[in-house]
């Protein structure tokens, strides 16, 4: 049992840095990702490609993971960034597809759909087997934690505070001097890097990647996840992400109470009930579990 | 109504959630099998027969006594057809359940997408997959191929329509591991020389296929084979048929079943498609049948359905014979009890295990083929048919017997 728990708080790590990049990108500035498959499966094939095939050390191709991905955030930005929301949402999800795409039919570089095997793991020699979950685990528990400081360093600099005024209404933080384009190009970039770190640390978990893996369906969960959450608020989303990670997989278990059911209906009967705890969870909290906190402007003391 | 979300009440929720799976957590001394079926996604027409088989053959051990003296509890997951999400419940049945096997993946992809997590846990794994990636990634010898790999449907298909008297074939293949070898498997069979254009591939899940198609009928082949799944089959056929294509058109029966003919009705007259069937003649695919309450058509039922029966009679019957639960001893019984000649030839789980107690060598002949492994643990042969849609129903054409 502690095992499984180990291996979905892993899962619920690599969600939860997805999660605080999409959040650095649109709770906080306002630019809508349906992307993140495509970003995340940058930074797992260019980590996986590269210790698989070119034999390079984690050390390297990690960092290499994060570069891509916020190279290729970077371009996404600058290529898309005079769309509007909506259209934005479109270029994203347009951008995820194709990079899974392209991972698809290169095959002669990334194995297509046969599916990349990856042996290395970080620190591997170092660890016993038997403690290695529970090592990839703090592993993955220390990058949250770096991603998470950053982010929140990042909101509550002044820096955050032209996000925000950029994400309520770019126009007048134009007209106030600020540089709309610069800002948001570098967010984007940085939400990528981040994206490219969660899925080479995901390639490196589970050895094993696929174009399949990358689905759009994932963006779906990250998006939930800072619904969820609250979006806006950091620590809110990583809540959000262990909440979503635990209806997906909680869910699992009413099978084994209810052995009865047969797989048809059980898996229906799954796939419901977590389309209805994040009803449930959004009509009670509409906000999310944890909202952004509201400013309020809060007079300076008379002076004297 | 919004709920206020104060810290006595995240507690009690964090309290809540930690103690819930102790429902769960209550194990007793039962056998633990995983049957890790793609209920929903691009297997979902297949996977549901797949555990009903797995739960019938434990079912029946039980109700005899079960397993070394002890009960079988099954559990069912499903894997979406999505190794991403298939991994994570092959962590919940080898970490929660504590399984020693998991049968039942389907697509290629899940069965290697778990493996790795299999492999470090000991835990044997049987599948109905097809890539040739399988035998080269099982690195212990814990994975048994209950489904031939798919160069050798390719290599099937090939060699019954080229009796047929096509000379030349253009050729595409949806874009994934399954009919990609399934397609060099073919050209091996009907030469380069007979294809009229390059062979290329195609997109799943796209709305339409219109420049696909007219590029593959370009130079009007006598026939075009197109190695595919239903969705995309679907909508490829569409396209065949508007563009009035008059030729052959060849593909795997996965492709054809109820739900294409559903929806292309009379327009399906006269496609040709193959697959490895079950050995309908055998005595063990009759007493599928009876088990799972089918009538007798003589035409081919379950198709996977009857792999299912098979992977777990296979599976109790080596831990039977291993008289251990764990992954090595188990993989290694497997031979003993399926594959080898001079042995007693049994066709169900209860005159197998009635064999084994009286001390004989048995050798289990299944429901889907007569289920003999090479070393590498993959299905050595299965038999295969050709049929041809004739008025809304699949004809015979003819039968490969193994």
């Amino acid at each position: 049992m502690s095992a499984y728990l180990i291996s979905m708080a892993t899962y619920a790590g690599f969600f939860m840095i997805l999660a605080l990049a999409l959040n650095l990108q649109w709770g906080l500035t306002g630019m809508v990702n349906f992307g993140i498959a495509g970003f995340y499966a940058i930074g797992a094939y260019t980590s996986g490609l590269l210790s698989a095939k070119a034999g390079w050390s984690l050390g390297i191709t990690i960092p290499f993971a994060m570069l891509v991905g916020l190279i290729a955030g970077g371009l996404v930005a600058l290529l898309s960034m005079r769309l509007r929301e909506d259209f934005l949402a479109i270029v994203t999800l347009g951008v995820g597809e194709m990079i899974r795409l392209v991972v698809l039919n290169e095959d002669q570089i990334t194995e297509g759909p046969r599916g990349l095997r990856i042996e290395a793991q970080p620190f591997r020699d170092m660890v016993s087997a038997d403690a290695y979950p529970l090592f990839y685990l703090c592993l993955v528990a220390l990058c949250v934690a770096a991603t998470y400081l950053i982010c929140e360093r990042i909101r509550t600099s002044p820096m955050g505070r032209t996000l925000r005024a950029i994400r309520e209404d770019d126009v007048v933080a134009g007209v106030l001097g600020k540089n709309v384009f610069r800002h948001r190009v570098q967010i984007f970039a940085i939400g990528g890097g981040f994206m490219g770190l969660a899925g080479a640390l995901y390639a490196h978990y589970t050895q094993n990647i696929s174009p399949e893996v990358f689905m759009p369906m994932v963006a779906m969960f990250i998006w939930m996840s800072v619904i969820v959450g609250g979006a806006g608020n950091n620590r809110g989303l990583l809540i959000g992400a262990g909440t979503v990670i635990m209806f997906l997989e909680g869910t699992r278990f009413i099978g084994d109470v209810a052995p009865w059911l047969d797989a048809e209906k059980m898996s229906s009967l799954r796939i419901i009930i977590i389309g209805l705890l994040l009803i449930v969870t959004l009509r009670v909290r509409p906000r999310g579990l944890l909202p952004e906190p509201k400013f309020a402007y809060r007079k300076p003391k008379e002076a004297g | 109504m919004t709920l206020q979300l104060t810290r006595r009440r995240l507690l009690a929720v964090g309290a809540a959630t930690l103690f819930a799976p102790a429902i769960v957590r209550a194990q007793d001394d039962k056998i633990s099998v995983g049957s890790l079926t793609p209920n929903t996604g691009g297997g979902g027409p297949f996977g549901p027969n797949i555990t009903a088989s797995h739960k019938r053959v434990a079912e029946a051990a039980n109700a005899s006594g079960g397993i070394l003296g002890r009960q079988i509890r099954v559990y069912q997951e499903n894997s979406e057809t999505n190794p991403e999400s298939a991994v994570r419940a092959a962590d919940k049945l080898i970490n929660v359940n504590g399984v020693s096997a998991i049968l039942g993946t389907w697509s290629s992809s899940v069965t290697l997408g778990i493996m790795p997590k299999c492999q470090a846990g000991g835990i044997v794994q049987m599948c109905t997959s097809s890539s040739s990636d399988i035998p080269v990634a099982d690195e212990k010898g814990l994975v048994f191929n209950f489904q031939p790999l798919s160069p050798i449907w390719g290599r099937a298909i090939g060699n019954l329509v080229k009796s047929r008297g096509i000379e030349n074939y253009g050729l595409m293949a949806l874009n994934n591991d399954f009919t990609r070898s399934m397609m060099d498997g073919f050209i091996e069979i009907v030469g380069t020389d007979a294809l009229v254009l390059d062979p290329f591939f195609y997109n799943a899940q796209q709305s339409s296929y219109r420049s696909e198609v007219t590029q593959l009928i370009a130079n009007n082949p006598q026939a075009v084979f197109v190695p595919s799944y239903v969705t995309d089959f679907t909508a490829v056929y569409k396209e065949l048929f508007r563009q009035g294509y008059e030729g052959t058109v060849i593909t795997t029966s996965i492709a054809t079943g109820k739900q294409f003919k559903d929806t292309i009705g009379d327009a399906s007259e006269g496609i040709v498609h193959g697959f490895p069937v079950p050995a309908i003649n055998s005595p063990a695919y009759k007493q599928h049948l009876g088990e799972a309450g089918l009538e007798d058509t003589g035409s081919v039922q379950h198709p996977f359905g009857t792999a299912g029966r098979d992977q777990m009679t296979t599976l109790l019957l080596a831990m039977e014979k291993a008289g251990a639960t764990d992954g090595p001893s188990i993989a290694k019984a497997v031979w003993d009890v399926t594959t080898g000649d001079g042995k007693t030839a049994v066709y169900n789980l209860a005159d197998g295990l009635a064999a084994l107690r009286a001390g004989e060598e048995i050798n289990y002949s299944g429901a889907s083929g007569s289920i003999e492994f090479d070393e590498e643990g993959m299905v050595l042969g299965r038999d295969f048919q050709l049929s041809e849609i004739k008025g809304g129903k699949d004809v015979v054409i003819e039968r490969l017997e193994f």
